[in-house]
């Protein structure tokens, strides 16, 4: 029923309408197609281990915690409710928060400090990523490179290394009204950059 | 504090960056307040969005077959677990309640019914792998130039017999009988004596409980033509000269 493709169907390669087809994907997934869930791993898998890289920065941990987010999926895909997000927000959330579980028992913040270190601009102007995200994602991207730096620092800071905002202003030396702030206009930016994507849904 | 204040945490929420205390205070308000709850929503799909500022990265190949096997593992002890649930069903609804002995013996059936199957599993498991012995045996045996050879008992095991099966290719099948029961650390080794040279070390294994022994093994080219096989007792997992005493042989 669902033809594996093989490893060459990226996310590039596929157009951003693709959540229909996911959405059809994670129901056989739910009815134990194992194919399925092959054929949502060939689309995922990069975006997905780039957040979990990012995250844990270190290629065996977070290829586990990957491994963990597909079984996950495969037990749990009749939990998706398509009325709430599309398959993309839900698969990156559930990576991201399985990313950040691992950091934690991992316990070590200096990885964490190696990690925010690395944490810079220049991935964002890699030439063949952007390509990759951007058209994919079009307006939701361009927003994220948008924001000011002091927008989005924070943003990532809690997002990938799962710091609260007191440990955000310690760590940027800034009054915690200040990242409070800074953090909910972040948001709201990309909030409204979402009307353009038909990716994220919802409102 | 008021609902606006509550409401401005929820972007911060969403990212799971509220400090302890206010994610607390935060969590009783959302319990009773179904619209920060919808709101909340939304502020995660926004949070996703920052998955984007991640560069995506190729994961080594391994990853997926580890998913793809382990999915299988999986699905496969579900399906028992449904058989089982099955069998169960099957026998229940004939112990028809009113009195609890009924209820017993039902449960007692399940469970021998249950131990029945899996007597037959192990039964059919156990003819299924000597049927397949014996098609490989006849499968090296049909093959032209194959050959047949029987090993015995040296005083060591005088009522331990072998035979070993090969094709012209090398491929071979041992059978053995009757070897005493190998000692802890030790195990049996297969051996290749051409003419006067060292002898070639084949593999190593251990008879099961009924002093049988199977083991495939490739017989080296050199010692296709003329042979003898002999089987030593050795260290676990084999040496590469024999150390210890003959216990079978094609005879000297």
């Amino acid at each position: 029923m669902y033809p594996y493709f093989g490893y060459t169907d990226t996310p590039a390669l596929r157009p951003e309408l693709s959540h229909k087809n996911d959405v059809e994907l994670l129901k056989a997934i739910a009815a134990k197609d194992e194919a399925a869930l092959g054929q949502l791993y060939d689309s995922y898998r990069l975006i997905l281990f780039g957040v979990l890289m990012r995250i844990l920065n270190n290629r065996e941990e977070a290829e586990d915690v990957l491994q963990e987010v597909f079984l996950q999926v495969w037990r749990r895909a009749g939990d998706f409710d398509e009325n709430r997000g599309r398959p993309f927000t839900w698969l990156v959330t559930l990576a991201r928060s399985r990313g950040i579980d691992r950091l934690r028992t991992l316990a070590s913040r200096e990885r964490v400090a190696v990690a925010s270190a690395a944490e810079s601009r220049e991935e964002v102007s890699d030439a063949a990523s952007d390509a990759i995200r951007s058209e994919r994602f079009g307006a939701v991207n361009s927003a994220l490179a948008d924001l000011p730096d002091e927008q989005r620092r924070p943003l990532v800071l809690a997002y990938f290394d799962g710091l609260t905002q007191s440990e955000i202003a310690v760590k940027l030396g800034l009054p915690l009204g200040t990242v409070k702030t800074r953090m909910r206009t972040g948001m709201i930016k990309l909030r409204d950059a979402f009307g353009k994507s038909s990716l994220f849904g919802g409102s | 504090m008021a609902h606006e204040d509550y409401k401005a945490m929820l972007p911060a929420r969403a990212l799971s960056a509220l400090d302890a205390g206010e994610a607390q205070a935060l969590n009783q308000h959302l319990a009773e307040c179904a619209e920060c709850r919808e709101e909340l929503a939304s502020w995660e799909r926004t949070a996703s969005a920052l998955a984007l500022d991640a560069k995506p990265m190729e994961p080594s190949p391994e990853v997926r077959q580890r998913i793809m096997s382990a999915v299988r593992e999986e699905k496969d002890t579900r399906d028992e677990k449904h058989a089982r649930a099955d069998n169960d069903a099957r026998v229940l609804p004939f112990a028809p309640v009113r009195r609890n002995v009924w209820r017993s013996l039902g449960a007692i059936a399940a469970v021998v019914l249950f131990l029945a199957l899996l007597v037959g599993l192990v039964v059919l498991w156990q003819q299924n792998r000597t049927l397949r012995q014996q098609n490989e045996l006849a499968n090296i045996l049909s093959e032209p130039g194959s050959r047949l050879t029987e090993l015995k008992g040296t005083a060591q095991a005088s009522t331990a017999t072998a035979k070993l099966a090969y094709a012209r290719d090398g491929r071979a099948l041992l059978l053995a009988t009757n070897l005493p029961p190998a000692p802890a650390g030790k195990e049996y080794q297969l051996w290749f004596i051409v003419g006067s040279n060292p002898p070639l070390p084949g593999k190593s294994f251990a008879p099961d409980s009924a002093g049988r022994s199977t083991l495939r093994d490739k017989v080296p080219r050199q010692a296709l033509d003329s042979a003898v096989f002999a089987i030593t007792l050795e260290p676990a997992g084999g040496v590469d000269a024999p150390t210890g005493q003959i216990y079978l042989s094609s005879g000297f």
